[in-house]
């Protein structure tokens, strides 16, 4: 385990981390990836955008391991996530760490026990150690001081930065975050984009942020891929997207309520449907 | 036509398919060694499903075999066969009521608590959560509570059988004035261990695999809605009633039959 750990740290080769390669995935009849292909590198902050339901956190899910596709294929570190065995699945999902959306505490455990529960699971370092990492984690995120609330008694942002603590307890190679901007209030999303930044320079990890918050992503992701309608649409560094001149990835990083995505869910026409009366 | 019989054969697929699916969950959770955390994980199972399970057992334990003497009582006296109060009371309970009531009472209040359990923790990504940080949650979660259900049930059978003899004791002897001495005597001489104490836990052991099975698959499989859990917990009990009642005809008839 440590050994690629210290690889992926110090080597800092130029190979990608995780490559995704043709993937197509579909629910019932509906087609969700057309043949994605991405390649993320190390050490870097990639963020993955796109409007909401073009299947952003089933990326994730299929880049953890947690959904297979119909066809192509996820590396991670060179391992192919959908071709192993569950044993060794589980093995390389101890070296990622993911933040959910809803944070996922388990609500029977305390805050402190939450961020141990890795550790315990894990590893065979005594109580007294497992305790100074878990109050390191905790420290970390500034929640050393909430250790024995229960998780119903945090707000929402103080239980995505536990399960920020949680995520990070095992020292992650990788770590991803589902929509971690979604419903905070201006104070915790300044918290959480500074405590993605500095987690990511501080541990020298990779991180993948799947998001649709612009301005919170942009301002830390080293690169970025935009995602619409089953395909890459677009990617590069946050600069070379602000002045992409595709009208679709313009409308969506400058927030224009209508263009190439219509604002109206399709429907026949307005005023023939008003008039319709029969059909009631 | 041809619309319904596709129609019939995809229902009769999907059915198929959730049994397997269903049989694979329980091999892949039951089977195995438990690690030393596993132990103490079931044994505070066993706390939430047998021990707190055991208030409502015993006393409908206790009203079941206060009812059982009263009205065998009623129907005896009239042959002059109410020396044999305790046979017939010992007897229903043991092979028939103790398992099958008990197994429905267990159904309902421990087999529905599992599915909504398993099921918000499910709908709130605990389960995912787990399962990233690289911990199965069908060993840590589902395996401690599917064999904690499996020991709790025919656990609380045997009490519910000895809290109804004695209810029975307290109705016909202290109050109707059947003689002590006939109503345990004739127990005794009747009852047959194998026969009739085996037979009930093994319809008891059945039915605790079954319940707590149908429970922990449903939650663990159910849509993850606040709809999805409302309808897993209604088809805990319903599926899980009629699989007892179903069984319980299957192996009264391969058990007392005569059959065999």
């Amino acid at each position: 385990m440590f050994d690629n750990f210290f690889d992926g740290r110090w080597m800092m080769t130029d190979s990608p981390f995780v490559v995704v390669e043709g993937l197509h995935f579909s629910r019932g009849d509906k087609d969700i990836f057309r043949g994605v292909d991405m390649r993320i590198p190390r050490g870097k902050i990639t963020a993955i955008m796109g409007p909401s339901g073009t299947g952003k956190t089933t990326l994730l899910k299929l880049i953890g391991g947690q959904l297979a596709p119909d066809a192509g294929h996820v590396r991670i570190d060179g391992a192919d996530v959908h071709a192993l065995s569950r044993k060794a699945l589980f093995a390389l999902r101890r070296r990622m760490g993911m933040l959910f959306q809803s944070g996922a505490l388990f609500s029977d455990l305390s805050v402190y026990e939450n961020v141990a529960f890795p550790l315990q699971v894990h590893t065979d370092l005594p109580e007294a150690m497992i305790r100074d990492v878990t109050l390191m984690k905790l420290q970390a995120v500034g929640l050393r001081g909430a250790r024995d609330l229960s998780p119903a008694e945090l707000s929402g942002g103080m239980s995505r930065r536990v399960a920020l603590a949680r995520a990070i307890a095992l020292d992650p190679e990788l770590i991803l975050y589902d929509e971690p901007f979604v419903g905070q209030d201006p104070i915790s999303k300044g918290v959480l984009v500074q405590l993605i930044r500095k987690l990511n320079e501080a541990l020298g990890l990779t991180s993948i942020v799947v998001s649709h918050d612009i301005e919170e992503t942009l301002s830390i992701a080293d690169y970025v891929y935009v995602i619409a309608d089953g395909q890459v649409m677009a990617h590069g560094t946050p600069q070379t997207l602000d002045v992409d001149d595709d009208p679709r990835v313009s409308q969506f990083v400058h927030g224009e309520p209508d263009g190439p995505v219509p604002f109206h869910y399709p429907a026949t026409d307005f005023f023939r449907d008003i008039l319709d009366t029969e059909r009631r | 036509m041809i619309g319904q019989i596709l129609n019939m054969g995809r229902r009769g697929c999907e059915v198929l398919e959730a049994l397997g699916r269903a049989g694979l969950f329980l091999v892949q959770s039951a089977v195995g060694w438990p690690s030393r955390e596993g132990w103490y994980l079931w044994l505070r199972q066993m706390h939430f499903v047998g021990v707190l399970s055991l208030a409502i057992v015993l006393v409908s334990g206790l009203f079941i075999g206060m009812v059982l003497a009263l009205q065998g009582y009623t129907i005896l006296v009239d042959f002059g066969a109410e020396q044999a109060l305790g046979q017939m009371v010992a007897l229903s309970l043991l092979r028939e009521l103790s398992p099958v009531v008990a197994a429905l009472l267990f159904a309902g209040r421990a087999g529905s608590a599992l599915t909504a359990e398993i099921g918000l923790m499910k709908a709130t990504e605990q389960l995912t959560s787990m399962e990233m940080i690289g911990v199965d949650p069908l060993r840590r979660v589902v395996a401690p509570r599917l064999w904690a259900g499996f020991v709790a049930l025919p656990l609380l059978t045997i009490g519910f059988s000895v809290v109804g003899v004695y209810g029975g004791y307290l109705v016909g002897v202290e109050w109707l004035g059947v003689f002590e001495g006939s109503y345990w005597g004739n127990m005794q001489s009747s009852v047959d261990f194998i026969g009739d104490i085996g037979n009930g836990m093994v319809k008891s052991i059945v039915f605790a695999l079954v319940v707590t099975w149908i429970a922990v698959f449903q939650g663990y499989d159910l849509v993850p809605t606040s709809e999805g859990i409302s309808r897993a917990t209604t088809r805990t009990v319903v599926y899980s009633s009629l699989a007892v009642l179903g069984l319980d005809f299957v192996l009264t008839a391969l058990m007392f039959g005569g059959l065999s």
